[in-house]
């Protein structure tokens, strides 16, 4: 019994590391601009592919390839950002919709005009392929670097939030904008940069979270209902409730492929309407009355 | 914008279903062929239309409309093989069906706003496409529900091959229910819904009991949806699990998005152009299609929409210098 | 307004004139490919033009001596509504005179009765369920169905004197039909199914599952899944989760598909499957079938998705040749329930009951070769007919 809890935590904490750390940059984006970015799950897919690339053709190793594939993304991200997207902040959120949803249709046409439309894989170094024994079970390696890499990124996004300056800036340009600016805080820098944080922790997402979803053209809209109700549980913004949210919601999805499989993923989706219902405002948050 | 003089001819509720008939009509003689797209064109557009009342008119952007589409297309193509093969007995069936279902939804839903309420209306569809799953006996599974053969409308016309028939029964349904949606949005009850997403506060102070407005008008698009499935159901011969899939819903929204929100023509407009975008698109090449359809969902979002008309105009109408006002 | 009025007016406009721009005069012989040529699944649409394209061009782009003009029409995933409407298109506008292609079981179903209507000949190069062919008198397959590979892996599994062994399958169509197909042979020659465990299409971690196979204390896991990420992840899974280490043998069907297969890397070697086409598959047809298909379509791979569209083009070769190139659906399809071929994969027929492939099924073992991963062929099971029918 203990063994199966274990394997639930363990199978649970992995798949919910890899939502949260494409998710947060979604999250705070939301939270920040009120921009709805359908187009987020591009970045996680560009990232990935990027990446891919570097390892395949060029003959990077994983991490510096990981890294040239997060650096693309910001400068793609950011260009978007500072060319288009920015003057759709002031539109309807129907409208950035159908434009984020466009730009992705078109990102994922180009992906398969350049790549074609087979899997493309992350070739990971030797000791992360490796096999770890943990006793009642084996694991790849890769599963706990992912796990390490989520609780760094709550942990630095967290501390960067609350103890830097730029976090000050952040949270008052979220709380007031008007205010914020007419303080002299750099409201378009902070715009941008969280912005282009957002995309860099997608991308960083979509290289860990390869092997648990793999990387071809559609990934953009595939897996943007997830993020979507990792966003939503967690809260608008939140960085700590998307953490919450996406370990949450990974453990009972990966419970009820354990336990009840042939339902499907309607555990996930109950789960998501139940916590939603009562913390509308993101999980962490009671419910103001 | 509303037009408060239901006098003018354009905004009569009558003027724009008879342009659906006329256009459907002149679609029937002149374009024989495709008359398969036409009848897809016609219940996704009153599919979209039932969108528009909860999305446009009752201001809740809704991601899991398909729940309600599919849900009437099951329970027509169920109605179908186990009662009844008449076809509109089975179209009452899927407004049954379509307007429980938001019943029983909506007592819950319409609690929430804003992106709480578009994560829980994606939730609701994804637990019903997960049941339709499991329950494959009833449903067909992914394998679709194709054990049945519909009888004629009236008993009398057949659904045949090229489509004529379809085409007739869905442009017709459409129609009348474009004139019905119309009607409501016209309509003293419809005009406090849009107050109360326009300013639910003022509504409130007012007296308006909104949960109850908000509840039968998503009841009403359910019934809308609940037809469109059910044409699409009969006039297909199989109903499958992608009637209830996300992709559905993100696709009427960005069909209603398109075309314009909140006045009912925009949900017309939108599935046609898309519609007919996606399948020109798709025929002239079917592996890069989605390059077209991107790049114009972003051109008409960045390009204003009177540049975006005036460049249209110019491609297609040769005109001279003529003056003309602007509306 | 006028403003929506002049919109309107434009908007049909537009339509009329895009929709008009299509009309092709009909000398050749026409035939409407079907599949899905973006989106998720669009691979299956690349192996399936590969197939044919080369097979079109290793004819000389002529079939039985008749021009020859190919349509090409993007199903999406599975999508009956829409696959129905652009069928309905081929045939009633573009008047194709054949049809082919089709992966998904519902967008197949959704179209017996326009073809049937019609008397189009169509070739299924790809859906597998038992059950399609039978919807219409129209349709031909020649991919395989689930119970044509499953009942001679279950024999062997038997002979091989496994007795305990839990399924795992992708909970779809196919995978079920997979399942049951196994089920019902394995408990037929006396050994025992532990446990059926169905894995639901939306699982991106297979972990969960693998730790699940473990725990029945089964000795071998047969499975089936879709090609792609699904097939991809539960193979690492098995491996890197350790139940190759455990002893639980492997037995699957399509999961070694050609496709996919460089991508497991050396976990894979020795990992047996049942299948009816193999790329290492030694005869001369086979070798002319890569050649011609590195030729025309290099992104194509030879595998089961564009052999099916190969050998396809062949039955739509002798419809035509036994119709002379007329339109005649009855004619067409007399001749198909006649043939017999020395396929790629091996010698097949057509069954005149069922309209689907009989042919060869093998075991295969992943081997390591000079030129990558293959699958090495090391017993015939002989000629198998679909199971799934009765006779």
């Amino acid at each position: 019994m203990e063994e199966l809890a274990l394997n639930i935590l363990i199978d649970g904490t992995t798949y919910g590391m890899v939502l949260f750390v494409i998710a947060v940059g979604m999250s705070v984006t939301l939270g920040l601009m009120r921009f709805v970015n359908l187009s987020h799950g591009a970045f996680a897919m560009i990232g990935g592919y990027v990446t891919a690339h570097c390892i395949q053709a060029w003959g990077f190793g994983f991490f510096s390839a990981t890294l040239l594939g997060v650096l693309f993304t910001i400068a793609l991200a950011g260009t978007l950002e500072h060319t288009v997207l920015r003057h759709l902040y002031r539109r309807s959120e129907l409208t950035q919709v159908l434009f984020t949803i466009g730009l992705s249709f078109f990102l994922i046409a180009t992906t398969n005009a350049i790549a074609g439309p087979q899997i493309q894989l992350i070739a990971l170094p030797d000791w992360l392929n490796a096999q770890v024994d943990l006793g009642f079970r084996v694991l790849p390696a890769q599963r706990l670097l992912v796990i390490a890499v989520g609780v760094i990124v709550l942990v630095a996004i967290s501390y960067a939030v609350a103890k830097t300056r730029f976090g000050v800036w952040l949270r008052a340009a979220v709380d007031n904008p008007d205010a914020a600016a007419s303080l002299g805080i750099p409201i378009r820098l902070v715009q941008s940069t969280t912005f282009a944080c957002g995309a860099a922790l997608a991308a960083l997402g979509g290289v860990l979270g390869a092997e648990l979803m793999p990387l071809e053209p559609f990934y953009a809209l595939k897996y943007l209902v997830l993020v979507l109700v990792v966003v939503a549980v967690g809260g608008m913004g939140d960085i700590k409730g998307t953490f919450m949210a996406a370990w949450l919601l990974g453990t009972i999805d990966t419970a009820s492929q354990y336990l009840a499989s042939s339902w499907g993923g309607i555990f996930f989706f109950v789960a998501m309407i139940l916590f939603l219902a009562r913390r509308p405002d993101g999980i962490l948050k009671a419910r103001e009355t | 914008m509303t037009d408060m003089n239901p006098k003018r001819r354009h905004e009569s509720p009558l003027f724009s279903p008879f342009l659906v008939v006329v256009a459907g009509l002149a679609w029937w003689f002149f374009l024989p062929d495709q008359l398969g797209l036409l009848t897809k064109l016609a219940y996704t557009a009153l599919f979209v239309i039932s969108l528009d009342l909860v999305v446009g008119i009752a201001g809740l952007p809704s991601l899991g409309h398909a729940a309600l589409f599919g849900v009437g297309a099951y329970a027509a193509g169920i109605f179908a093989t186990f009662v009844s093969p008449d076809p509109l007995v089975g179209l009452f069936i899927g407004a049954l069906a379509g307007s429980l279902t938001a019943a029983l939804s909506g007592l819950f839903l319409l609690r929430f706003q804003g992106f709480t309420f578009l994560m829980l209306t994606v939730a609701t569809s994804q637990v019903l496409l997960s049941l339709a799953n499991k329950f494959r006996d009833l449903t067909g599974g992914d394998d679709g529900l194709a054990s049945y053969v519909m009888g004629g409308v009236f008993g009398v016309w057949d659904f045949d091959l090229y489509g004529k028939v379809a085409s007739v029964y869905a442009v017709a349904s459409l129609s009348i229910g474009y004139f019905v949606a119309l009607k409501f949005k016209s309509s003293p009850f419809g005009l406090s819904v849009r107050g109360i997403h326009e300013n639910r506060t003022r509504m409130v102070a007012i007296g308006t009991p909104i949960f109850l407005r908000l509840w039968v008008t998503y009841v009403f698009a359910g019934l809308l949806a609940g037809i469109a499935g059910a044409i699409s159901a009969q006039t297909n011969g199989i109903v499958a699990l992608d009637s209830l899939s996300f992709n559905l819903s993100a696709e009427a929204l960005v069909m209603l998005i398109l075309g314009g929100v909140g006045r009912l023509h925009g949900a017309v407009l939108g599935t046609l152009i898309f519609g007919v975008l996606h399948h020109t698109a798709a025929s002239l090449n079917p592996y890069h299609w989605m390059f077209a359809v991107g790049a114009i969902l972003m051109v008409v979002v960045v390009v204003p929409r009177d540049t975006l008309l005036a460049t249209l105009r110019s491609l297609v109408i040769k005109q001279p210098n003529r003056h003309r006002a602007q509306p | 307004m006028k403003h929506s009025r002049r919109k309107i007016l434009l908007t049909a406009a537009i339509t009329a004139l895009s929709l008009h721009a299509f009309s092709a005069q009909a000398t050749p012989v026409k035939i409407g490919i079907v599949g899905p040529f973006s989106g998720p699944f669009a691979h299956y649409g690349v192996l399936f033009k590969g197939g044919v394209e080369s097979y079109l061009a290793s004819q000389g782009g002529k079939l039985a001596g008749q021009a020859i003009e190919i349509i090409y029409r993007d199903s999406g995933g599975p999508n009956p509504g829409g696959t129905k409407a652009v069928v309905q298109e081929l045939v009633v506008k573009d008047k194709v005179d054949y049809l082919g292609g089709f992966i998904f079981t519902p967008n197949a179903m959704a179209i017996a009765p326009i073809i049937q209507q019609s008397k189009t000949p169509t070739v299924i190069f790809n859906a597998a369920t038992s059950a399609i062919t039978a919807k219409s008198d129209y349709f031909v397959r020649t991919s395989y169905t689930l119970w044509q590979v499953t009942v001679p892996e279950a024999q062997w599994a038997a002979k091989q004197g496994i007795k305990r062994v839990v399924t795992a399958v992708s909970d779809y169509g196919p995978g079920i039909d997979a399942e049951n197909a196994f089920k019902s042979e394995f408990t037929k020659q006396g050994g025992q199914v532990v446990e059926s465990i169905r894995m639901p299409m939306s699982t991106k971690d297979f972990a969960p599952f693998v730790q699940r196979i473990k725990a029945t204390g089964a000795q071998a896991v047969y499975t089936f899944l879709p090609g792609g990420p699904p097939n991809l992840g539960f193979v690492k899974a098995y491996n890197q989760n350790g139940l190759a280490d455990a002893g639980i043998r492997f037995l699957g069907t399509a999961e070694m598909d050609e496709f996919d297969l460089q991508k497991f890397g050396d976990d894979a070697i020795g990992l047996t499957t049942a299948f009816h086409y193999s790329a290492a598959h030694d005869s001369e047809a086979n070798k002319r079938f890569k050649s011609a298909l590195k030729a025309t379509a290099p992104e194509a791979v030879a595998n089961y998705a564009s052999v099916g569209a190969w050998d396809g083009m062949y039955v739509i070769e002798q419809m035509i040749q036994a119709t002379k190139g007329a339109r005649d659906g009855d004619k067409a399809m007399a001749a198909a329930k006649s043939l017999k071929w020395e396929s790629p994969r091996g010698p097949v027929s057509i069954d005149p009951q069922t309209r689907h492939i009989t042919q060869n099924v093998y075991l295969r073992k992943v081997e390591k070769t000079a030129d990558g991963l293959v699958n090495r062929e090391i017993q015939n099971f002989g000629a198998q007919r679909d199971h799934g029918t009765k006779p």
